[in-house]
């Protein structure tokens, strides 16, 4: 099943999103270019603040490292560059995530658990937001699981008994953004993991064409993020139409 | 030195004013170099010897002060009895073994950055999102790779045989307390790579931790330790993983054709590098198995780099095999 998504469910931000998928909810909201404090401002660059909540209680050092690893990837594509000495918030709600809190998964696989559906919502959310990116992004989890098969876009069960749990997020062309992977397992497989998250990331938002060249079967290959986005564009356009 | 304010203002700048006014072209002036080297002098792929000392802190129960070039970093383990009494959730039956570790959060690693180690982080401020996520990383690969056993942290209490007992009843065994392990880190000073020394102070420290000897005392209903150090015992602990940071510097911008970009991995990074590194990645071995493998910031390490990335890593695990035997 594709991935749910509702584009700007909140009327404030400059753009939001929510996105759902088998183990989390996140809803995201982006605001900028906005006013930048001293302490933080960049002489040549946009200054990108992520914040990620959880889904209960308070951030902690668990969050803060969420937000490292977002700050990063994100870093990656949003063009900086366009807004020097300007501020980009970030703002994540973890709604739901997989054995609420992590304490059933634990290991650190709870938080591997959660990142792809991070990357995506902010992603979804910066694009709403009318943010620059260099090129479009996306994240999924593969599992492996105890015979060493993979699983793209696990469930909960796959996740308890899984040998190992890989977050990977792709921009367009190709390039592999982040790379959290958590586990038991050699080179060998996870050269195997990248290269299907690969095909996963890409298949979300190739185009129709490319689409075909993508599909292999897989339970992604549905470009749902493009979809997503493409519907947005109609409706922000279709007053033009009416007129 | 004495005739450069006479001779003529030249267009060339001393090496410090350069690597301070553009950092990036001056890593990259290095790099271009037929011999490609960093601004330290390493090669690329040339990792910090580290330089380990264990049990030099009298009042814990184990330490080490690991130094990596110029970033030095002290850990303290010290324990702590939890008695289950006091366990609010006691974990149900149906929790393994394995997880009974983090369930319980019977590790507990605080990394401080704010002691003067870096300009970056000022003296005596609450921990930066660097310092909380540096602690988050060094707890969740303690538990990812189960490097503890549970037997080792747990006080139990076999009840003495009584008279009404049969000679093939087996007498009771209840785990009575907990021993909560807090491992502090202190970055006494800070040249870039705190994870990698922090880890290595870490798994030093836990080596050289001695519990004392403790047990349930059902007269006093109290845990009590043995004085004795010859009672105390060390934790057995499953192999050691490592970690190898690296940092990738690149000439990629969004201003420039892409093909023009050129990048480079940078072993060990030192404070300069991680500054103007965008991208970074951190391998965890244990043995020849891979347990973590953090990456993010940017598109340049794909297959082939990771490859190389993870064939350092393990000469690290290596020579830290071979360290870890000597301590």
């Amino acid at each position: 099943m594709p991935p749910q998504i509702t584009t700007s469910p909140l009327s404030r931000p400059d753009g939001s999103a929510t996105y759902t998928d088998a183990l989390s909810t996140v809803l995201a909201a982006v605001n900028g270019p906005l006013e930048v404090s001293r302490r933080d401002e960049l002489p040549s660059e946009a200054t990108l603040e992520i914040h990620v909540r959880p889904a209960a209680g308070v951030g902690g050092p668990r969050e803060r490292w969420l937000e490292a690893v977002l700050h990063a990837v994100l870093r990656s594509v949003v063009l900086v560059h366009l807004h020097p000495r300007a501020l980009v918030q970030v703002s994540l709600q973890v709604v739901r995530e997989p054995a609420g809190g992590g304490v059933g998964l634990g290991k650190g696989r709870g938080e591997v658990a959660v990142l792809p559906a991070l990357v995506n919502a902010a992603v979804l959310a910066l694009v709403g937001g009318g943010v620059g990116l260099e090129g479009m992004l996306s994240a999924v989890l593969v599992a492996v699981g105890g015979k060493g098969e993979l699983v793209v876009a696990p469930g909960v069960e796959v996740l308890e008994g899984c040998e190992s749990l890989h977050a990977v997020a792709c921009a367009a062309g190709g390039g592999l953004v982040m790379d959290e992977s958590t586990g038991r397992f050699d080179l060998g497989v996870w050269g195997e993991v990248v290269e299907r998250a690969r095909e996963a990331c890409l298949a979300a938002f190739a185009s129709k064409g490319e689409d075909e060249a993508m599909a292999n079967g897989d339970v992604e290959a549905e470009p749902w993020m493009r979809q997503v986005l493409e519907e947005k564009v109609r409706d922000a356009n279709a007053w033009r139409e009416s007129t | 030195m004495a005739d450069t304010a006479t001779s003529a203002p030249g267009l060339s700048f001393p090496r410090a004013t350069f690597a301070k006014l553009t950092p990036a072209p001056f890593l990259q002036a290095h790099l271009k170099q037929p011999q490609p080297i960093r601004p330290s002098g390493r090669k690329p792929d040339e990792l910090r010897e580290p330089v380990i000392n264990t049990g030099s802190l009298s009042h814990s129960n184990g330490s080490a002060v690991v130094r990596l070039g110029d970033t030095s970093v002290v850990c303290g383990v010290r324990g702590e009895i939890l008695l289950a009494s006091e366990v609010p959730h006691p974990p149900n039956e149906d929790v393994s073994e394995e997880d009974l570790v983090e369930n319980l959060g019977l590790l507990v690693p605080n990394v401080e950055l704010s002691t003067g180690c870096s300009p970056a982080y000022l003296p005596g401020n609450p921990p930066s999102n660097s310092a909380q996520s540096l602690s988050w990383r060094i707890g969740s690969l303690l538990h990812a790779s189960s490097l503890l056993r549970p037997d080792d942290l747990t006080i139990s209490y076999t009840e003495p045989k009584s008279a009404d007992m049969g000679p093939d009843e087996e007498p009771n065994t209840t785990v009575k307390a907990y021993w909560t392990l807090y491992i502090d880190i202190l970055c006494i000073s800070l040249d870039g790579n705190c994870f990698d020394a922090a880890w290595m102070a870490v798994m030093a420290a836990l080596k050289d931790t001695k519990l004392p000897k403790a047990w349930w005392d059902a007269d006093r209903e109290s845990i009590l330790c043995s004085p004795h150090a010859n009672d105390a015992r060390g934790l057995t602990l499953n192999s050691l993983p490592s970690t190898t940071t690296f940092a990738v510097f690149s000439t990629a911008s969004p201003l420039k054709q892409r093909s023009e970009a050129e990048s480079w991995v940078l072993a060990d990074p030192d404070a300069f590098e991680e500054e103007i590194c965008l991208e970074s990645v951190t391998v965890a071995l244990q043995g020849d198995k891979i347990v973590r493998i953090e990456k993010h910031g940017g598109p340049r390490v794909g297959k082939e780099a990771m490859d190389a990335c993870v064939a350092l890593a393990s000469k690290r695990w290596e020579q830290l095999q071979k360290l870890g035997g000597s301590v």
